[in-house]
């Protein structure tokens, strides 16, 4: 397509127009690029501000911050780190960092959000310990590199997106901790749901972290290589919940610092609306009769979070029953749990006995009982087989996703 | 035709996502929304225009359209002591709003329900392997999936749309996360070759590096560690066997001539424990605790029948230090081997390997993914949620901005 040029005769059709018009094409007239379709190639006022910015305020967050998360809302307009204390200087990479420095601000971080996280968990005990520690550590530590320490992030340091008051750079699981809810898991043969409660982590992050350390650990039984380097600068860039060991001597008394609330409701797309109810005065109206007036099938909130077993010994303990009746009901219990997680499992089982297989060079032949009846009136029931004579497939229709909704694990 | 804008234009400030300067840069540039001299239409459209932007640049607007869920999901925090103690009624107390207590009025945290409109795009498998800081940009860790550098369960998905469920464990090639989140090379190996012979043609010494001297582990057993693609019951057992030949080398220096005798024997004995491998299933010895476990029990059974002197138990005692220590040696040399960030010309990335420029200010891990950086595998453990104060979905703009957009897409539903 040829360069676009001002035609005379728009010029001069614009002549003719209101004053309007003419007031929208008065533009400086451009001597130099005229006729040329490539941008501007001097600097620009917009890119000498971009670079003035790069190299100015934003040349502090072009290395991380060593044994610190670094993030856009830890620093000023001017490219100062807020929480700096005066005398601050930003290390060199290779100067290497005291102990102290190290093992700080993981406790007061910890500290930080625990105060404005709304964890279930979160006790005033764990608080003062947490302050004690502190104490404790900054006395030990109080040497002449005070003004080089850097204060523990507030929740505005970990703010990689200033404008977004609503999100912030939460703690992930240190290396340690990974380590230690494996071995809890796989060793000592704890439950999930114990596990999660003794180190603070959610039901399915447990899970998680065994699944993955036990494909690291597959990993270094073959000699694959990981990549360490990288997992050791990002674990270095981000804020970690530490894990406290409680064999150690001077850890003796400490609780693990909670990760994360463990016991998340999810709000119910039914609770969404807001219901008037009238209830006489004298009824007892309850969290049950309120999840029944928003739907039937509502559960009251007790038995819908990841942790129902926290209420119930909450509750024993609340009626004062003794320790003995209290561990008594613990245990029948954990009894039925395991009992059906046994029939469950033996149902599994049972159903994979019933299928024939016959193994084949490259893929095996799995028999399976169908009914008929599965293809539903139309013929194209989810659980129908085969091909229906008359019943087109609709795979090749336009609009037709293939892409895969779920792979079995 | 119309020039295509440019994807960091600076006369149009777009955040992106990506780990660029430009997007830092504009995410400090980023302000409120103008809403005093706009109109609505026009605030909801430069919302929209902005966050699509970030959120899915790379997915067509029909398809986010399609994508895009009115009810934003939401989670909130309950303490056991307190459901277990109050049944609910005393929220109903008093004239019926509860009980006026003095001094603790305390409002509940706001729930960001408008900073979540995209979430939807966070279940990607393309965002999510950006999310779990795998890739610099959404559009290189498109650009991995298209090329079948990631599997989700272990099965390759070439679908960047892929939405993971919660569960769905996905794995990226570690070279490829290495290149994507490492300082870029600055030459081809070509031009530092021809810089090299430059330097040398000059007579100038000074400036070259030491050369990295080899760690003596490393030495000693670098035979030991194949990198074997496919986890089989035959390698697994050719690496014992080649890591018991070190083994010698290894603690020979150590063992002095008295322990000689004792030592030979134990050889035989581990020989003979690796001959009943086939004994055991892979899935039984596929870690390296486990692969000891077995050992020691084979060399335990081996024992028990021919022990006719009580010193052989205290041997064995021997025996099962040796080979923990050799174990921990291969343990350590693994890591050794990935930790020694060593020079490599032919790798695509600046090796020794250190982070790229500005990946600090960008290094988040939201919590609905758990990650392990040392494999590259990460988890989707569930969809991402608001609660009281705080919003799962990472965006850079302020929660105006969010409720514009999300306003911008209500219409017409």
């Amino acid at each position: 397509m040829p360069p676009r040029l001002h035609s005379p005769n728009l010029a001069s059709a614009l002549t003719s127009c209101t004053s309007a018009w003419s007031q929208c094409i008065a533009q400086p007239t451009r001597i130099s690029r005229e006729f040329s379709q490539t941008s501007c190639q001097q600097v620009t006022a917009r890119r000498r501000r971009f670079y003035e910015w790069i190299n100015g305020p934003g040349a502090a967050l072009r290395q991380p911050l060593p044994g610190s998360t670094n993030y856009l809302g830890a620093y000023d307009r001017y490219g100062n780190l807020v929480r700096a204390s005066p005398g601050y200087q930003r290390r060199s990479k290779d100067q290497p960092k005291t102990e102290g420095e190290e093992s700080k601000p993981d406790d007061t971080e910890a500290k930080a959000e625990e105060e404005e996280a709304p964890s279930g968990q979160d006790t005033i005990d764990e608080l003062e310990m947490a302050v004690r520690r502190d104490e404790e550590s900054a006395r030990k530590t109080k040497s002449k590199e005070d003004a080089q320490r850097l204060a523990p992030e507030t929740a505005e340091d970990l703010r990689p997106f200033p404008q977004n008051k609503f999100f912030r750079s939460q703690r992930v699981l240190s290396e340690d901790l990974r380590e230690a809810i494996y071995q809890r898991v796989t060793k000592d043969g704890v439950t999930v749901s114990l596990a999660s409660v003794e180190f603070g982590v959610s039901n399915e992050r447990v899970g998680a972290v065994v699944r993955l350390k036990q494909v690291e650990k597959e990993w270094v039984a073959q000699g694959k290589k990981l990549a360490l380097p990288y997992a050791k600068a990002v674990l270095d860039m981000l804020p970690t919940t530490p894990y406290v060991d409680p064999s150690l001597p001077e850890n003796k008394g400490k609780r693990p610092i909670t990760h994360e609330a463990i016991n998340d409701l999810i709000v119910h797309p039914a609770t969404r609306q807001q219901l008037f109810v009238p209830v006489a005065e004298s009824r007892q109206f309850t969290r049950v009769d309120a999840g029944k007036a928003f739907d039937n099938n509502l559960l009251p909130a007790d038995d819908r979070i990841p942790h129902p077993e926290l209420v119930l010994a909450e509750r024993e303990m609340a009626t004062g029953l003794s320790f003995e009746e209290r561990r008594r009901l613990a245990e029948e219990r954990l009894a039925a749990e395991q009992e059906k997680k046994r029939r469950e499992e033996e149902a599994r089982l049972a159903e994979l006995r019933a299928q024939k297989v016959v193994p084949k060079r490259r893929w095996d032949f799995v028999f399976k009982d169908v009914s008929v009846e599965h293809a539903g009136k139309d013929g194209r029931g989810v659980k129908g087989v085969g091909w229906r004579y008359g019943m087109p497939h609709e795979d090749r229709k336009k609009g037709q996703v293939k892409i895969p909704t779920k792979v079995k694990a | 035709m119309r020039k295509k804008p440019r994807f960091h234009s600076l006369k149009k400030l777009k955040i992106r996502q990506d780990w660029s300067r430009w997007s830092l840069y504009s995410i400090a540039r980023l302000a409120q929304p103008n809403t005093i001299s706009r109109t609505y239409f026009q605030q909801k459209w430069t919302a929209k225009s902005d966050t699509r932007a970030y959120h899915g640049e790379q997915i067509r607007e029909k398809k986010w359209k399609r994508l895009f869920k009115r009810s934003l999901p939401a989670v909130v925090p309950m303490d056991h002591r307190y459901l277990a103690r109050h049944d609910g009624s005393e929220q109903a107390a008093g004239r019926g709003a509860g009980v006026d207590e003095e001094g603790k009025k305390q409002t509940p945290r706001m729930t960001p329900y408008m900073q979540m409109t995209y979430y939807p795009i966070e279940r990607r498998l393309d965002s999510a392997i950006f999310r779990s800081l795998f890739a610099s940009s959404v559009r290189q860790a498109r650009q991995f999936v298209v090329h079948g550098l990631v599997t989700v369960n272990g099965k390759k998905i070439p679908y960047p749309g892929y939405m993971l469920n919660p569960g769905d464990m996905f794995q990226v090639d570690t070279e490829s996360v290495m290149f994507a989140t490492g300082a870029q090379k600055i030459r081809s190996s070509v031009a530092r070759k021809i810089a090299a012979e430059k330097k040398a043609a000059r007579g100038d010494t000074s400036g070259s590096a030491p050369a990295p001297r080899e760690p003596t582990i490393a030495e000693l057993i670098s035979q030991s560690t194949t990198t074997s693609e496919t986890p089989s019951h035959t390698s697994l057992k050719t690496q014992l066997q080649t890591l018991m030949e070190n083994v010698e080398d290894v603690l020979g220096t150590e063992v002095s001539a008295k322990d000689k005798q004792k030592f030979r024997e134990f050889r035989q004995n581990v020989k003979k424990a690796i001959s009943l491998w086939k004994t055991a299933s892979p899935e039984s010895v596929t870690t390296l605790d486990a692969q000891f476990t077995f050992l020691q029990d084979q060399l335990a059974a081996k024992r028990d029948p021919s022990s006719t002197q009580p010193a052989d138990t205290s041997l064995s005692q021997d025996d099962a230090a040796k080979l923990k220590k050799a174990f921990e040696r291969l343990k350590q040399q693994a890591e050794y081997d990935a930790q020694w960030n060593k020079r490599d010309a032919s790798r695509p990335y600046l090796t020794p390997w250190r982070p790229r420029d500005f990946m600090s200010a960008f290094a988040f891990i939201p919590r609905y993914l758990e990650v392990n950086q040392n494999i590259c595998a990460a988890v989707y453990l569930r969809h991402p949620v608001a609660r009281p104060g705080l919003a799962e979905v990472p965006t850079p703009f302020p929660y105006e901005t969010g409720q514009l957009a999300f306003n911008w897409y209500l219409r017409r539903r």
